[in-house]
């Protein structure tokens, strides 16, 4: 309980600090805009109709990457995890191109692809493709070799040991991994949008901020912030929810 | 009569051509229905090899097995149940859902399957624990939830690969006694393997000595001791016997 008030003494510290700091000019508020005038700002710009389309196209673009990247990823993992040779070939590969940081190859996708939407669900599902991958094939290396025995030992087939075995135990990483892959997802998107666009809310963003609109640019972070919580505080209450036997 | 377990002439070789490893090796057994069969012998002598060929998860290199009659070139959870080391229950599933586990694979209607796990939860003094999670449980109760499914489909054979070597001594003696209630009130063969001399003697009609790699059989002893078996006889000068008898031929082969 004093943990909890902590933490909101912290918050209102901070929205406090941001309000007051500006406001009387100890944070010069050409740069930092008051709180107050940033979520003012932010409600006239969601009554434009330009702001709700860009905002549509982003999030268009976001779940389409979202649904291309997800079961490809998933898929690609399942075959690395599951078939010792593929594994062996292609890992080290995985590895070295997992670090390799992904926009750089951003200009390339606009070669391909233009500025357009394509390439923005193109970008951003490249990115989260590789996320995927990676944690679908440690979900399933996580299965205990002891859960696959019992359930053969009991005449499972392979679809029930699938469904029966490997989703429930993968499930607490399969939603971390559906987390963290929409992070990269958004995040992909965005610098998408922001390096080369003519829409979208990244897009705005950059050209709020390239035309010294500080409001503006404060309320669309503000938006994009609350839009990533919401999201990620829904699937760790799914998280919780479906590992309640972890201990 | 036709014995329920029957191996004749069972080898086992693990790997390729040079690192070829001889696992079993010439192992021939009989186990007539309804007998306690007790294997011991040293760590790696394929004590679990043999066992993961009974049921069905392993194949052998050479030789024959039949259960009730029949090969058993994959599992078959109607004639053979396995009860593994550690209970490996479900972490995701309650006491209960873990030993429905085999029946709702077969598609049994649900309550069907409910009243059946629930019989055999009370069968193995659990009932009141079935809506528990494993990580609810202690070791011994976690066992005890593990041979409750293994028991659900009724098969007649039994295999229990050291069901207990996770247990506390104390336990671990409690558990060996609730399972002989348990396989006299079922009458089931039972192929149990451990390391432990006094399990091995307090269990077993029979308790079957395997040497080193390569495992083979080196002694068969009858424990004529009286059931129903209780803590005293453990004192007794044949029991002491017995478990001597078996040290000694471990000891040996092993040197």
């Amino acid at each position: 309980m004093k943990i909890i008030a902590a933490r909101l003494a912290l918050l209102a510290l901070v929205l406090a600090a941001w309000e007051f700091l500006p406001r009387y000019g100890i944070v010069n508020p050409l740069l930092l805009p008051p709180l107050g005038d940033v979520l003012a700002m932010l409600g006239e710009l969601l009554q434009r109709a330009q702001v709700r389309e860009a905002l549509g196209v982003s999030g268009a673009e976001v779940l389409l990457a979202f649904v291309v990247a997800v079961p490809l990823g998933a898929a690609l993992g399942v075959l690395i995890a599951e078939s010792d040779y593929l594994g062996e070939v292609f890992k080290p590969m995985l590895f070295i191109v997992f670090a390799i940081p992904k926009s750089i190859f951003l200009p390339m996708f606009i070669l391909v692809f233009g500025t357009g939407f394509q390439q923005k669900v193109a970008y951003a599902a490249f990115t989260t493709t590789f996320v995927v991958l990676m944690s679908a094939a440690a979900a399933i290396e996580s299965v205990k070799q002891d859960y696959l025995l019992v359930a053969r030992s009991y005449g499972a087939t392979r679809i029930q040991v699938l469904a029966r075995v490997y989703v429930p135990s993968m499930m607490p990483l399969l939603l971390e991994t559906l987390r963290i892959s929409m992070i990269f997802n958004f995040t992909g998107v965005l610098i998408a949008e922001m390096y080369a666009s003519r829409t979208g809310i990244g897009h705005m963003i950059a050209s709020w901020g390239e035309n010294f609109q500080m409001k503006q640019l404060f309320a669309g972070v503000v938006l994009l912030a609350v839009a990533a919580v919401v999201f990620n505080e829904m699937v760790r209450w799914l998280e919780t929810r479906v590992s309640a036997w972890r201990t | 009569m036709i014995p329920a377990i029957d191996i004749e002439g069972l080898s086992h070789v693990y790997g390729g051509a040079e690192g070829a490893v001889a696992a079993l090796e010439d192992v021939s057994l009989s186990v007539a229905a309804g007998r306690f069969t007790v294997i011991v012998g040293p760590s790696g002598c394929g004590k679990t090899s043999l066992l993961m060929m009974l049921a069905g998860l392993r194949a052998q290199s050479r030789g024959a097995i039949r259960v009730l009659g029949g090969p058993m070139p994959a599992p078959d959870p109607l004639r053979v149940g396995v009860i593994f080391q550690e209970a490996s229950l479900y972490p995701w599933l309650t006491a209960l859902e873990n030993v429905e586990f085999p029946l709702s694979l077969r598609g049994t209607p649900k309550p069907d399957c409910r009243k059946r796990a629930g019989a055999m939860l009370e069968l193995v003094g659990l009932s009141g624990f079935g809506e528990r999670y494993p990580h609810e449980l202690s070791g011994g109760m976690k066992q005890r939830v593990s041979i409750a499914r293994g028991l659900v489909q009724d098969p007649p054979v039994l295999l229990m690969d050291e069901p207990f070597a996770a247990l506390d001594e104390q336990t671990r003696m409690t558990m060996g006694h609730e399972l002989l209630r348990i396989w006299s009130t079922t009458s089931k063969t039972v192929v149990f393997i451990t390391h432990s001399l006094t399990e091995a003697v307090y269990l077993a009609d029979e308790v079957l000595v395997m040497s080193a790699r390569p495992g083979r059989i080196i002694d068969r002893i009858e424990v004529p001791l009286p059931r129903p078996r209780s803590y005293d006889m453990m004192a007794t000068d044949v029991f002491g016997r017995l478990r001597d008898r078996i040290w000694q031929q471990i000891r040996k082969s092993e040197a």
